[in-house]
């Protein structure tokens, strides 16, 4: 059972996390969210089609303009409580990996704390604790936040990702985080190469075996356009691949700029899984 | 006087085989409602009879192996043949819980052991038959059967006579056709027919259903003897 704000999911439950950015640089979006109203509207589209989480992010991943700790809180916290305010219900997470932000947010209404950073701030899960808050566990192999990979190498990169993530998600519950709340992230290409990212999606069931709950952000990430070869905007079909392998290995939130594309998908895969009847079945019935 | 409820067995009317929609909510309704009355009449028992490739008696004991169709539940091993099966799930629905028996029919019995058969139903007049019987599969380009014209009017003469009560058109329904039409009800229409035969006095009938959502023509009738 996964326990994310006042929700509660069933372990055959998957879970679309739709990706708000309060940012102007993010790589996929490029600032169509930076506006409040247009942050809101994206919401409520999200929710439309499907979301069961939003995450909302003030700092792009990747490099780019420096973002201080008063900015990002300008850019989540107020748009936090006006989300919390319009869907009571919606669990939401916010992307950082800075506690001070954290504890504004939670302040706000926030349900969980993705933090893509892999615990470079400490502090962040004590926030999560004191707050009741979720936690998303990710392996970035020590990297600092927002440093592109260069020359990443692993004895065996799902052994490492398996060994980090894990390690932050018992130190967190020994912190006060809920166990039921606590997510673990391989991270698709932070600090991995595009053979590290195939590799961690072809072995994902080596880290669902933890039996931390696991959660995958895939969506239009450059392992899909480098594998395929496509730019950004042609990188759906892939993303969507890569969902439906994530999901039979049994992953169960996915971090994802396009929902109702990815719910199909996990609802295909459930399905074929046996977790979900087919929505209308007639052929050979009648 | 003996209550016989007609109603079709598609597998769709065992409500999870069709997912989370429900696509036979109005016939699986209507069904209900016809059996209803007869279930809580408290008959001595319900004898449900259908078509199908093996005759005879079943037992009570044998299982709805709804896994056949699909679903992802428990596997059942071998189940009543479908007709009796989804006799038996209708009768569970609508809260059944007396003395059953459950009989195959051939799809092509002959004339000689249908009347003996009516005859044995009619001599015990507190017991309810159900049939399970449908008509033609053929009755649209995306029918199971694809389409036929002559389902059209064969149809029509079923759903007169179970409108009427009336069993001469059922008794001496045109075999060959029937088969040709893919008519799932051949063999329980006939019989229907052979039970007014001893006096040939219409039974009290209605029709309380009649459509062709999926190509194939489903009947819900209620005929009092």
């Amino acid at each position: 059972m996964l326990k994310l704000g006042r929700s509660e999911f069933a372990d055959t439950d998957l879970l679309v996390m739709a990706i708000v950015n309060r940012t102007r640089d993010s790589f996929y979006d490029r600032g169509a969210t930076w506006s409040e109203e247009r942050a809101l509207d994206r919401v409520r589209q999200v929710v439309d089609e499907g979301a069961d989480l939003v995450d909302i992010g003030g700092v792009k991943a990747g490099p780019g303009q420096a973002v201080a700790v008063e900015e990002e809180i300008r850019r989540t916290a107020g748009f936090v409580a006006r989300v919390r305010a319009e869907f009571p219900d919606l669990v939401i997470s916010v992307d950082t990996w800075r506690h001070q932000v954290a504890e504004v947010v939670c302040g706000e209404g926030a349900d969980m704390l993705n933090d893509a950073s892999g615990g470079h701030d400490p502090r962040l899960a004590e926030v999560a604790a004191r707050h009741g808050a979720g936690l998303v566990c990710t392996h970035t192999n020590g990297a600092p936040p927002r440093t592109p990979p260069h020359r990443p190498s692993y004895d065996d990169v799902v052994v490492a990702a398996v060994t980090d993530t894990v390690a932050l998600a018992e130190r967190a519950l020994a912190l006060g985080v809920d166990r039921s709340s606590i997510l673990i992230d391989p991270a698709h290409d932070f600090d991995k190469n595009t053979w590290h990212s195939l590799e961690v999606t072809r072995r994902l069931d080596e880290m669902v075996a933890t039996g931390w709950p696991v959660l995958v952000s895939l969506s239009n990430k450059d392992f899909v356009g480098e594998t395929l070869d496509q730019p950004l905007g042609e990188r759906l079909v892939g993303t969507l691949a890569a969902t439906a392998i994530c999901a039979w290995h049994g992953a169960r939130v996915y971090r994802a700029h396009e929902v109702a594309e990815t719910r199909q998908t996990l609802d295909m895969v459930a399905s074929i899984k046996g977790d979900r009847p087919p929505a209308r079945v007639v052929r050979g019935l009648a | 006087m003996t209550t016989v409820v007609t109603c079709p067995h598609p597998p769709l009317l065992i409500r999870p085989l069709s997912g989370t929609q429900d696509v036979a909510e109005e016939l699986r309704a209507a069904c209900l409602a016809a059996l209803r009355p007869v279930v809580s009449a408290g008959p001595a028992a319900v004898v449900v009879i259908g078509g199908a490739d093996q005759p005879g008696p079943w037992d009570v004991a044998t299982p709805v192996d709804v896994r056949r169709f699909g679903t992802t539940g428990p596997r059942t091993g071998p189940g009543l043949p479908l007709s009796l099966g989804v006799g038996r799930w209708l009768l569970d629905e609508a809260g059944w819980t007396g003395p059953t028996e459950l009989l195959a029919l051939s799809w092509d019995t002959s004339d000689d052991d249908l009347e003996a058969l009516a005859a044995r139903l009619l001599t015990h007049d507190d017991v309810a038959v159900l049939l399970m019987g449908e008509g033609s599969t053929r009755r649209g380009e995306t029918a199971p059967g694809f389409l036929d014209e002559h389902a059209f009017p064969f149809d029509d003469v079923v759903a007169d006579a179970l409108d009427s009560g009336e069993g001469s058109e059922l008794r001496t329904l045109d075999e060959a056709l029937a088969r040709e039409l893919m008519v799932g009800g051949r063999a329980v229409f006939r019989l229907l027919g052979n039970m007014v035969a001893p006096t040939d006095r219409p039974a009290d009938a209605v029709l309380d259903y009649r459509d062709d959502p999926f190509g194939v023509s489903y009947f819900v009738a209620t005929w009092k003897l």
